[in-house]
């Protein structure tokens, strides 16, 4: 047997950020032609390989070699024109621009005039879609595609740059169990005309069913690159953990008291969209001291219901909320706020953190009106809080002072449900509270969640890890673009179960 | 106590920088300026009277940049003021046997009506403001500009209406005698108790009450403030109605100070000026950094400036201040970006901007030579010009060595 050829050596790389090792001393190949996935908890390091690999991150500390050349790409363009094309988890194209034009980016065709040549472009992304055996229309906005058909057209962008090799980070985290079979037959394809991939994911099962080999890292360092023949799923989790996982205890039965929420006939209109309605027809019931979980895939309306229920969404919801036998109208989240409602938001940097102000400030800011003396703001009783706060949930800072922004992902995402526990709120929605966070957090926060139920507090919760919200619920409700397609209780609540219901429509 | 010292060092450098650059300035004129030291009284008041008149309206735009917008109409706003403060008093004066008002007659109820009055035109154009942002949705920006070129035409097309209506003779400006107004408007230290009281005023509520938190919070991220249960659509209201207002309090102590209401020509181009003293005193245009009192010793360093060139140029002074702001501005913002970015290392002339970027630099520097020394004009600027051209070329040289040495690994 021929001994395969290596394509990409990376040797030694490390790259830090501030005092944060993101990547330490990486040594592994990528042998031509192979389908080679990293796998990896968040923040072990994943992202950022890739980053370098593909040219977004320029500075960094080892060597990589393409081909047994040394390269350093100066960006991404550069990295392109070497051959290496990256499809980012969120995905990087312009909404308001059509296909074709998606895919010449930057490199736009011109007529001898110098004129933008249009229909070359459609002509010549007409002939990747059909090399992809996929049917979109060249023509069509981005706006009008369904996130897998979007992914569709970043493979053809990467097709017409001449990629041989393909970086794809977590691609199928947003698409329905038909979008991820079409992907699959698609890898295939441009594995069989002789592309390298490097797949980066954490769903096992995904990994098994393609890979030629895998590579787990962890906290930045590689733990070990196997063939997949030789290895079990079961053996990569344990490698990426680095420790048998402490299973928290599905609570069950809990003493549950009376019902604090009632949800009836709520509807979300989606102006503008084919569908009509972001929410439909949807009603359920929460008690006191229950965990509600809320599975759907990405764009099936988890995020859009918990924000009905908090006076967020951005266009006005229809139907009844009753919240303690009162019926309800959320016009802003102030007004949510006050009647006892909190959102920890999903988009954590973006929709929840105040990035250049301190521990303090983000934990105090939903609640400075119960620590004033004559409208002056009580800067030592603020401490105080605050400091009690972090005691309770065992963020670890460096005082109450320091920018939340120098604090890890869990820490920061302790500091925005302290704010809100803070409130005292009778419904808490926790929108993939786990996003981003360690393990170490996620498991406190696991805890954390169960005290709070205990206490009689009533919560929503929605995550992108299955397992997780399993553990977690006490009932699940499925999601399916828009619709309630699953209400599961007890036993009934698996896997196999919130997928079935989560992709009803689709398949 | 060592440890709290550097936290309070690290806390206000900005303000400390600042304050040390006044200084600096303050010495330098000085030395070269015989008028410092001769009449320091009368020199501290100018100053500080001038910078109390900028200040006043710099702390409302400096407010409505921290809540994350921007207000470009103070300076049409402080003409809008003076035309209302004026015509008010003009309508309630006697009149003289030909029927013209005598505004010098007016005593001060006349003078409370009309400064209420205009004040309450300053609340109406900032909630007008705060309407168009949050209900119409407009960029602050776009809201801002339609007031900064409209107001001031509306005011200009007023007065005539306004003199016509009630004397009779139509004119394009207002000649305002009215002696408690003039009190106000000429003597120095009313302006400067004005502008202490407000910027005491506006330094608690931005950094002890629960809404000048909310404010920081809403211009450092508006969607999560908003997620945070703020509501946003209120704070805004306040804020655009503070950079209203203050100007409104500027426009009539100018009118005081000039005399009359000419909307043609007052407060053209202040609102640039408050917004420079924002800036420079380390407001960030992206909303939630800045405080009230760097504001206040950013608009002291630009006049302490104005008046340190004013007084080695001695003639034609007022054609150097848009050059100073520009300046003083880019400078400004460009410490604070390179003490947080990578610094000085960073590649300033990579490229082909990078070279005319170069040209240009050289030009400026030597056309500003040309026009500030006063003997030898040509062969000085000419030394600059070489100077600069032979630094910066330099610089390019090494920025471009620097990144050859980088890729050749």
């Amino acid at each position: 047997m021929i001994a395969p050829e290596t394509l990409i050596s990376i040797s030694h790389v490390s790259k830090r950020f501030g005092g944060v090792v993101a990547v330490n001393d990486l040594s592994f190949d990528i042998r031509a032609g192979e389908l080679h996935s990293i796998v990896g908890e968040n923040g072990a390091g994943k992202s950022t390989l890739m980053k370098i690999l593909s040219g977004v991150l320029t500075e960094y500390e080892g060597q990589i070699r393409l081909r047994g050349r040394e390269v350093l790409f100066s960006g991404t363009r550069d990295a392109e024109e070497a051959g290496v094309s990256i499809i980012h988890q969120e995905l990087n194209l312009v909404e308001e621009l059509t296909v074709a034009a998606n895919i010449f980016l930057g490199r736009e065709k011109r007529t001898g005039l110098g004129f933008i040549d249009d229909r070359a472009m459609e002509k010549e992304s007409a002939q990747l879609f059909e090399q992809l055996q996929c049917q979109i229309a060249p023509t069509q906005l981005i706006s009008e595609l369904r996130i897998g058909d979007q992914q569709l057209v970043e493979i053809a962008k990467a097709l017409s740059l001449h990629a041989n090799i393909l970086i794809m980070d977590e691609p199928t985290s947003a698409l329905t169990e038909s979008e991820v079979e079409r992907l699959f037959k698609v890898i295939e394809r441009l594995q069989s005309s002789g592309v390298t991939i490097v797949y980066i994911s954490h769903k096992m099962d995904e990994v098994f069913h393609l890979s030629d080999r895998i590579t787990v890292l962890r906290d930045g360092k590689l733990v070990k690159s196997l063939e997949r023949d030789a290895t079990t799923p079961r053996e990569v989790t344990h490698l990426m953990v680095g420790r048998d996982i402490e299973e928290v205890e599905r609570r069950t039965g809990g003493t549950t008291g009376d019902i604090v929420l009632e949800v009836k006939n709520l509807f979300l209109p989606w102006t503008g969209h084919a569908r009509e309605w972001r929410l439909q027809d949807i009603n359920f019931s929460l008690k006191r001291g229950e965990v509600l979980g809320i599975a759907g895939l990405m764009g099936a309306g988890r995020t859009e219901l918990l924000e009905c229920l908090f006076g967020a969404s951005p266009t006005q919801p229809q139907g009844q909320i009753w919240l303690d036998g009162a019926l309800q109208f959320f016009d802003t989240p102030a007004t949510a706020m006050q009647q006892g409602v909190a959102l920890v938001t999903e988009d954590r940097k973006r929709l929840g953190l105040f990035d250049h102000m301190s521990v303090r400030d983000n934990i105090t800011i939903c609640s400075l009106e119960q620590i004033t003396n004559l409208g002056l703001v009580s800067k030592s009783r603020e401490q105080a809080i605050t400091a009690e706060s972090i005691d309770a949930l065992g963020v670890k800072c460096d005082g109450t002072e320091v920018g939340i922004s120098s604090l890890s992902g869990g820490n920061q995402q302790k500091c925005v449900i302290a704010r809100w526990l803070r409130t005292h709120p009778e419904l808490l929605l926790l929108d993939d509270p786990t996003r981003g966070v360690d393990v170490g957090a996620k498991s406190e926060i696991y805890k954390l969640i169960n005290g709070l139920c205990q206490d009689g507090m009533a919560i929503i919760l929605t995550s992108s890890e299955l397992p997780e919200l399993i553990k977690l619920s006490d009932r699940v409700l499925v999601l399916c673009e828009g619709l309630l397609t699953g209400r599961l209780e007890g036993d009934a609540i698996t896997e196999k179960a919130i997928m079935e219901a989560a992709t009803q429509r689709n398949s | 106590m060592t440890a709290s010292l550097t936290a309070f060092l690290r806390q206000h450098r900005n303000e400390l920088g600042l304050l040390a650059a006044i200084l600096a300035v303050i010495a330098i004129t000085a030395t070269i300026d015989d008028s410092y030291r001769e009449k320091p009284g009368y020199n501290a008041k100018e100053i500080l009277r001038q910078t109390s008149m900028l200040g006043i309206f710099a702390l409302g735009a400096a407010i409505v940049i921290i809540s994350g917008g921007i207000d470009l109409s103070s300076g049409a706003v402080i003409a809008m003021s003076s035309t209302v403060c004026g015509s008010i008093l003009f309508a309630l004066s006697e009149t003289d046997a030909n029927g013209i008002p005598m505004t010098e007659t007016g005593g001060i109820g006349i003078l409370t009506v009309a400064i209420l009055g205009t004040l309450f035109v300053g609340f109406l154009i900032g909630s007008f403001h705060a309407w168009l942002v949050t209900a119409v949705n407009l960029p602050p920006f776009v809201a801002t500009l339609a007031s900064l070129v409209g107001l001031r035409s509306l005011a200009r097309v007023l007065i005539p209406e306004v003199t016509r209506e009630v004397s009779g003779i139509e004119t394009t400006k207002l000649y305002v005698y009215h002696e408690q107004l003039a009190f106000l408007g000429e003597t120095w230290w009313v302006a400067l108790a004005v502008f202490a009281t407000l910027a005491l005023a506006l330094w608690v509520l931005m950094s002890r009450t629960v809404i000048g938190r909310h404010i920081y919070a809403m211009g450092g991220n508006e969607a999560a403030a908003q997620l945070s249960g703020i509501r946003t659509d209120r704070l805004k209201w306040l804020a655009y109605c503070i950079g209203a207002v203050t100007a409104s309090i500027a426009g009539i102590l100018y009118t005081g100070y000039v005399g009359t209401s000419d909307p043609t020509t007052l407060g053209m181009g202040y609102e640039l000026n408050a917004i420079a003293a924002a800036v420079v005193g380390g407001c960030s245009l992206t909303g939630g950094i800045g405080t009230i009192l760097g504001t206040a010793l950013g608009a002291l360093f630009l006049r302490a400036v104005i008046d340190a060139v004013a007084k080695t140029i001695k003639s034609g002074a007022d054609d150097y201040e848009g050059m100073i702001v520009g300046v003083l501005v880019v400078l400004a913002v460009a410490l604070n970006a390179l003490r947080t970015d990578s610094g000085l290392a960073r590649q300033f002339f990579n490229g082909k901007l990078g070279s005319v970027s170069i040209g240009i630099l050289t030009l400026l520097s030597g056309t500003i030579t040309f026009v500030m020394v006063e003997t030898n004009k040509i062969s000085t600027a000419w030394i600059v010009v070489a100077s600069v051209l032979a630094l910066l070329s330099l610089r390019k040289y090494l920025e471009v060595a620097a990144m050859r040495k980088k890729s050749a690994l």
